[in-house]
């Protein structure tokens, strides 16, 4: 890592549009576009909007019918997809060198021009309220959901990303066409270019296809968000059944498939200003999870037996973070593993880790990275995140940042976030079981 | 920036391939972009031996390769692969078993090392036993969370009957509870063995340097004079019909499946067309006309995995309870009208374009790059099976499309999964 990989520029194109350029010794080519325009910004009772106006984008403009992109680029061998999380918005293609004058064009042509048209609204919300009954099925991200809304409260982070059926049903065409022309301007786009192409090729295209797009205020038409502060936990939704036991805030969840309970804990942490802290956190979670020397997998999975797998995340959002703990056990250890993890945590808290658990910790993390940079696809995710998410330098900067973490730093940062008596907990189980047991 | 275009890792070249004295076959596939070294060591077996009686034992052996060996402990070993922070993982499939590695390049020697300990010299310690056996029944439980998961499962079942394809590659909670050290020592005397070994390596390796060290670690490993077993398998001789499997849930799960084309059958190559043109991507037939057209689903995909043995095809979607009945026939009518009438030319070719893309965006990682090939080296397809394969692709017409959709795909068999008033609704509906 020590010669690591060179940061490109990002270039701004006359009409505010970036565009980062990634040369790589590959046929394949990669298009990212990245907008700012994710779950956060959207006004009160607009759950979902991000999202959904994510699936629309693909229903075509005056000049692309509905489906016509998805056929250009998967009839030359190309896939495309999009995403949306609370911080931002992406809409990518993997293609071959040679299709990408056609296929910048006809993206460019989606994200600017959409034009959402009435009978097509109507039938993709059919889908998106589909995927929301999907998830309904999936246990852990209930559960997951859950767990953030008791965290983040009403900050935006509480919300789930897809939206309600009532947030949903309560939109219209001309609403979605209103939040697009808000947030899709070219001044707020990445677009980032990663694979085997050229410089200066890479620029030509961006500006044929981007460069006529018409720059313009950004002010939201929907009205601007006010950026709210992420709060301690606060009263969630049904079916939750919450109780506050001075610093625990303690939820319990009954679904009717579950078949093994989990416990889910979680601590707020730092934003996206304070990467170098939540790159200190990850470390932090390796230590806990990283592998089967770490200190609860260790104890609570290889020696006590008392669970069938723990597992720890630091998710890093922009307004601030969470680090979260899952462990997936039987009931009759609920008490006791939750007990132990709290030991742990004042383990952390009151004495350094040692130097080789540190270094296993750094050396994983940092192989995860190099591991991570193989592909077109993977360079243009890591470029467009930071420039639209954080800032561009940071794309690179990871592995010193892991590196300049000592044991001390560390044990500093375990007594500032990771506190045993300050937490939210989550238990998730199946739903015949008496929820009072859980909660007395 | 020139330079870094000038050194391609040439994707198009295949990996060379050199067979040991002890009849390890090695397959390299130098690639110098990154500092990164990807191996993947595929031992023939699988749970394709596996009878309803050892359901798992594959799965089971290989979680507990990495926990104990002559020479090493559990930790020894997680202590060797994570304070590198390399990665060693191993994982069961129907026909072979496999352990992956990824290192940086000069920690490779040393990981290569470990894997020859732990594939030669396992010593399946009983208290690592009753902790993997008890990871594994929650994996198996928590399958049962998935409605997907249920209706392939009961699927699968109805599909296969007694030949062991029908078996979950996890086992059952029956057949888990019960394997023990006898069964997993005799599974590796028969398996593990240098003559039914494939390493497949590429990064920044070349092949001079890849045989020294795999000498150095498997040189000495003599085959067993016997003759490595032969696995022969009942033919599948289930007749279509239905299951259904009630559960509370949001959505109803709809799935259709056939017995498919095995990779040496001439309707290998129209099937693998079929599978994409119905079920690949947002241009496909199913997303198209049910999801986009309809709005009746938001996942709504097809399968056909590549076996040696009759291959599951399955057709599958979720969609909300009062769409079902629609849902279903909907479903059904894709697939069905692939065995009356012909596609266009047009379609035929814009598959084949798709499939063929899509091979370049799947061998880009050197992980990507060491599983294909060492996965068409362990299935006897040959290293040219790209080639080969596209050469057929080139061939299919429309009517072979549609004589391969009417030999294989005319009645399903049909797993549904959803609340019981839904059920009840489906039953009335004829899949003629």
């Amino acid at each position: 890592m020590l010669n690591g990989p060179e940061l490109p520029e990002a270039i701004r194109l006359s009409n505010g549009l970036t565009v980062i350029h990634k040369a790589l010794p590959t046929p394949v080519i990669t298009v990212d576009v990245w907008l700012p325009a994710g779950a956060i910004v959207e006004p009160e009772g607009c759950d979902g909007v991000a999202h959904f106006l994510e699936h629309l984008i693909f229903k075509g403009t005056e000049r692309l019918a509905p489906g016509d992109f998805d056929q250009l680029v998967e009839a030359g061998g190309g896939l495309t997809n999009a995403g949306t999380s609370y911080d931002y918005v992406h809409y990518y293609l993997c293609a071959a060198v040679e299709q990408l004058p056609q296929l910048l064009d006809g993206l460019a042509e989606l994200l600017l021009r959409a034009s959402i048209p009435d009978h097509e609204f109507e039938r993709e919300r059919q889908v998106v309220l589909e995927e929301i009954r999907q998830y309904e099925d999936e246990p852990d991200t209930v559960a997951a959901a859950a767990l953030w809304a008791a965290v983040y409260g009403e900050h935006p982070y509480g919300r789930p990303i897809l939206g309600s059926v009532e947030s949903l049903e309560a939109q219209s065409s001309e609403s979605m066409r209103q939040f697009h022309r808000s947030y899709y301007r070219p001044e707020q786009m990445t677009l980032v270019i990663a694979g085997g192409i050229e410089r200066d090729r890479a620029l030509e295209l961006a500006e044929q296809c981007f460069g006529d797009a018409a720059s313009g205020s950004a002010t939201a038409v929907m009205g601007d968000r006010l950026v709210a502060t992420v709060t301690r936990p606060t009263q969630p939704a049904p079916p939750l059944v919450s109780t506050d036991l001075g610093g625990i805030s303690r939820h319990a969840l009954a679904l009717p498939n579950v078949e093994q309970p989990r416990l889910m804990l979680a601590w707020p942490g730092p934003g996206i200003d304070q990467a170098e802290v939540a790159v200190g956190l990850e470390v932090l979670a390796v230590i806990l999870c990283g592998g089967r020397l770490a200190r609860l997998v260790q104890d609570l999975r290889e020696q006590r037996r008392w669970v069938q797998d723990i597992d720890c995340d630091y998710n890093l959002l922009r307004e601030g973070g969470l680090f979260t703990l899952t462990a997936w056990l039987d009931e009759e250890y609920l008490e006791r593993a939750e007990d132990c993890i709290r030991q742990h945590l004042r383990d952390l808290a009151n004495s350094p880790i040692s130097s080789r658990e540190l270094e296993r910790a750094q050396c994983l993390l940092n192989n995860d990275f190099a591991f991570s940079l193989e592909t077109s696809e993977q360079w243009a995710d890591l470029l467009g995140y930071h420039h639209t998410v954080a800032t561009l330098p940071l794309a690179l900067a990871y592995p010193q940042q892991v590196l300049q973490w000592n044991a001390e730093g560390l044990q500093a940062l375990a007594q500032q976030y990771l506190s045993p008596e300050h937490y939210t907990a989550m238990v998730l189980r199946p739903e015949e079981t008496d929820l009072q047991s859980s909660v007395d | 920036m020139t330079e870094t275009l000038a050194s391609p890792a040439s994707t198009d070249q295949l990996p060379q391939r050199r067979v040991l004295a002890n009849g390890i076959v090695v397959l390299v596939k130098p690639n110098p972009t990154a500092d990164i070294i990807a191996a993947r060591l595929f031992m023939r077996g699988g749970s394709g031996w596996e009878t309803a009686d050892d359901a798992g034992l594959t799965n089971l052996l290989a979680a507990l390769l990495t926990r104990g060996t002559e020479n090493f402990s559990s930790l020894d070993i997680a202590e060797q692969v994570e304070s590198v922070g390399a990665g060693l993982g191993t994982d069961a499939a129907t026909d072979y078993m496999l352990l992956s590695l990824k290192t940086v390049s000069a920690d490779f020697a040393a990981l290569l090392k470990l894997a020859g300990e732990i594939l030669r010299s396992p010593s399946f310690p009983q208290s690592e036993l009753e902790l993997e056996r008890k990871m594994i029944l929650q994996n198996i439980r928590s399958q049962r969370e998935q409605p997907m998961a249920i209706a392939f499962e009961s699927l699968r079942q109805l599909m296969y009957g007694d030949h062991p394809y029908a078996l979950p590659g996890l086992g059952t909670e029956e057949s888990v509870a019960k394997l023990d050290q006898v069964q997993l020592r005799a599974y590796h005397q028969r398996h593990f063995r240098p003559d039914n070994l494939v390493i497949s390596i590429a990064g920044r390796i070349d092949i001079d340097d890849a045989i020294a060290h795999i000498e150095e670690v498997f040189g000495d490993w003599v085959a067993p004079p016997e003759p490595l077993a032969q696995l022969t398998l009942p033919a599948v001789s289930t007749q279509p019909s239905r299951t259904q499997q009630e559960q509370p849930t949001h959505q109803a799960i709809l799935m259709l499946g056939y017995l498919g084309a095995t990779v040496s059958e001439s309707g290998y190559a129209p099937m693998k067309v079929i599978n994409a043109y119905l079920g690949n991507g947002m241009s496909s037939r199913l997303f198209v006309e049910l999801r986009e057209k309809q709005g009746l689903a938001y996942e709504v995909s097809t399968f056909y995995p590549t076996r040696l043995e009759v291959a599951p095809f399955g057709a599958y979607m979720g969609t909300s309870p009062e769409n079902a009945a629609k849902a279903l026939k909907g479903l059904h009518h894709e697939v069905k009208r692939l065995c009356d009438a012909p596609l266009s030319d047009e379609e035929v070719e814009a598959t084949r374009k798709k499939m063929l893309g899509q091979y370049l965006l799947g061998k880009q990682t050197n992980a990507q790059i060491a599983q294909v090939y060492g996965w068409y080296e362990t299935l006897g397809l040959g290293l040219d099976f790209d080639d080969a394969f596209q050469a057929q692709l080139e061939q299919v017409s429309a009517a072979d499309i549609q004589e391969t959709a009417a030999k294989y795909l005319q009645q399903p068999f049909v797993s549904l999964v959803g609340p019981q008033n839904v059920l009840t609704e489906l039953e009335a509906i004829e899949l003629g």
